[in-house]
């Protein structure tokens, strides 16, 4: 009994020194996990990283929780995609926060998607179209090369921020671009067997993928997101892939799979699900995460 | 456990917005028992997010002032002419405003059929989340729900169906924008069934008390537990409720009233 309760304040002495430490440390907030990993590797222990969703959750729509807010009120650092992914909530929370130097022009409020070239940016804006993406297509993520672009801006903000350390973040910086490089080159090399392969889309979350392996996208099943298809189009789809079939439907985690079995049924068709974002909450990085991108797509073509 | 969002300065406007959707929808919440016509509330919302999507594809500002008057003349006529259905389908009334509710649903889904964030409008137009809520968003709505209070409470008995309608419209459109649609049906219709069969004055203290429970409760409990607010409180209202019913506090008060004497 003594020594269960001594082993008690020594776990309790333990988490003060703990709180202790992390005065000193830059307290991030990152709206998507794949930045918190990328945070996480740039930042290592000097970071205190809380990511606001999952690798299973839709980043367009969260709902409020008021721990979500505590977090933002005390970050010294946000880091979102931008590129509107966040409008329905970053805006929000940002204003309720109540914190001035995670506002947006801040040093402490750092959009991924401006510092990569987008894809999927609108030629002229349409109204009828509706509200398109002004700023391209927001999942800059998928491509490992936007990472490494991001991770160069990423470490500066770092050192503006806490520039005491600047040195560690240097550091850090260049093992990972050196590591990252070469996972870079054995990614491209392992997926060789998938490179031109044609697939089939269920949204135009992997364009940035698409882009990196040059896959060959054939179609788009549900081309306006949220909004089921119409059957013309689902028609027009099952007719294209009789003429010239495809190796396989890619869907993403979070996404209702239901659309994407139909087609599958319907046009024979293999689905590959690619999870959309590391699993940062239970300690995948993003190595690990483009790792099984890759063997998730090998496997359709093997 | 989770202490981090505890935080008075977090959940103050929020409980805020909480109380004045109460205020309204405590003593409308009777009227709509009495009237058995359970999902107005929701028919009228959907009609008034419809009234927005339909603004928003005519190219107005879908969060400006414009948007706030495409809502409410929506929600009028939608609520005038259920009161016309009423009037003419008594009888029906429930099934044609659950009709009214799935097109409008639809309409806006159609409406929106070509819109790339079409699915986020609708999400969004569908729940307002009450963590969301800013202070400066609340001084308007405090002031249209106390004058819609005021006005159901002095007039009630003269201004007939039409003009509950007309003030259940406007309630509803304001409320559904602060706390979303699950909390303006659990504020409506929970706390006005838990304390069924009060008498009028005990019943608006009863059901006053389970709201605000409801709410303070959920708000602490979704800090605490680091669970979305909105659906938490909606659980919270329905436990205060059903502890209210349970104990039954006013049919306790009648009894030993009618045995005194």
């Amino acid at each position: 009994m003594l020594s269960r309760s001594a082993s008690f304040f020594g776990f309790v002495s333990l988490l003060w020194a703990y709180a202790g430490m992390a005065q000193a440390t830059l307290d991030v907030f990152a709206c998507e996990p794949e930045w918190a990993a990328l945070a996480k590797e740039l930042g290592g222990d000097r970071l205190e990283i809380y990511s606001a969703t999952t690798a299973s959750q839709d980043p367009h729509h969260i709902q409020a929780r008021p721990s979500l807010i505590a977090k933002a009120r005390k970050a010294d650092l946000v880091i979102c995609t931008g590129a509107e992914l966040e409008v329905g909530w970053l805006p929000l929370l940002l204003r309720r926060s109540g914190n001035a130097g995670i506002q947006p022009g801040q040093p402490g409020h750092f959009l991924a998607a401006d510092y990569v070239d987008m894809l999927e940016v609108p030629d002229k804006l349409d109204r009828r179209l509706g509200d398109i993406h002004v700023s391209g297509n927001p999942h800059v993520h998928t491509d490992p090369r936007n990472i490494l672009r991001i991770a160069g801006q990423l470490t500066k903000r770092l050192q503006a921020l806490d520039p005491d350390h600047a040195d560690h973040y240097q550091q850090r910086h260049r093992d990972f671009e050196s590591a990252w490089q070469r996972a870079m080159r054995n990614w491209n090399e392992r997926a060789t067997g998938v490179k031109g392969a044609r697939i089939v889309v269920h949204h135009h979350f992997w364009s940035y993928l698409i882009d990196w392996l040059d896959l060959s996208k054939v179609a788009t099943l549900e081309p306006v997101p949220g909004v089921s298809p119409s059957s013309r189009h689902l028609a027009q789809l099952k007719q294209s892939l009789q003429q010239q079939s495809a190796v396989m439907i890619v869907d993403t985690g979070y996404m209702n799979d239901r659309p994407v079995r139909w087609l599958s049924e319907q046009a024979g068709i293999p689905i590959v699900t690619l999870p959309a974002s590391v699993d940062f909450q239970n300690g995948e990085s993003l190595y690990q995460w483009f790792d099984k991108l890759v063997d998730l797509l090998l496997e359709p073509v093997k | 456990m989770n202490l981090e969002g505890l935080e008075i300065s977090i959940l103050a406007p929020a409980f805020v917005a909480g109380m004045i959707v109460l205020m309204t929808h405590l003593p409308l919440g009777y009227e709509v028992l009495r009237r058995e016509i359970i999902f107005i509330d929701i028919a009228v919302a959907q009609i008034a997010g419809l009234g927005v999507i339909i603004a928003y594809t005519l190219g107005w500002d879908e969060h400006g002032i414009e948007a706030q008057i495409a809502a409410v003349i929506s929600a009028l006529i939608g609520a005038w002419v259920l009161s016309w259905l009423e009037k003419r389908y008594g009888e029906h009334q429930e099934a044609l405003i659950g009709t009214s509710f799935i097109l409008a649903a639809t309409g806006g889904i159609l409406l929106l059929a070509n819109n790339p964030h079409g699915g986020d409008h609708l999400k969004e137009l569908l729940v307002g989340q009450i963590l969301w809520v800013e202070w400066g968003q609340l001084l308007p709505a405090a002031v249209v729900s106390v004058i819609v209070l005021a006005v159901w409470l002095k007039f009630r008995e003269r201004i007939g169906s039409a003009g509950f309608y007309t003030l259940f419209a406007i309630a509803i459109t304001v409320s559904v924008q602060l706390v979303g649609v699950y909390l303006v049906f659990a504020s409506l219709i929970v706390p006005a069934l838990a304390t069924i069969g009060c008498s009028t004055r005990s019943g608006y203290g009863m059901s006053a008390i389970v709201g605000i429970t409801g709410y303070a409760g959920g708000l602490v409990l979704s800090a605490l537990l680091d669970l979305p607010s909105g659906a938490v409180i909606v659980w919270t209202i329905a436990i205060s409720a059903l502890v209210m019913h349970i104990t039954r506090p006013c049919k306790a008060l009648i009894n030993s009233r009618t045995k005194s004497k």
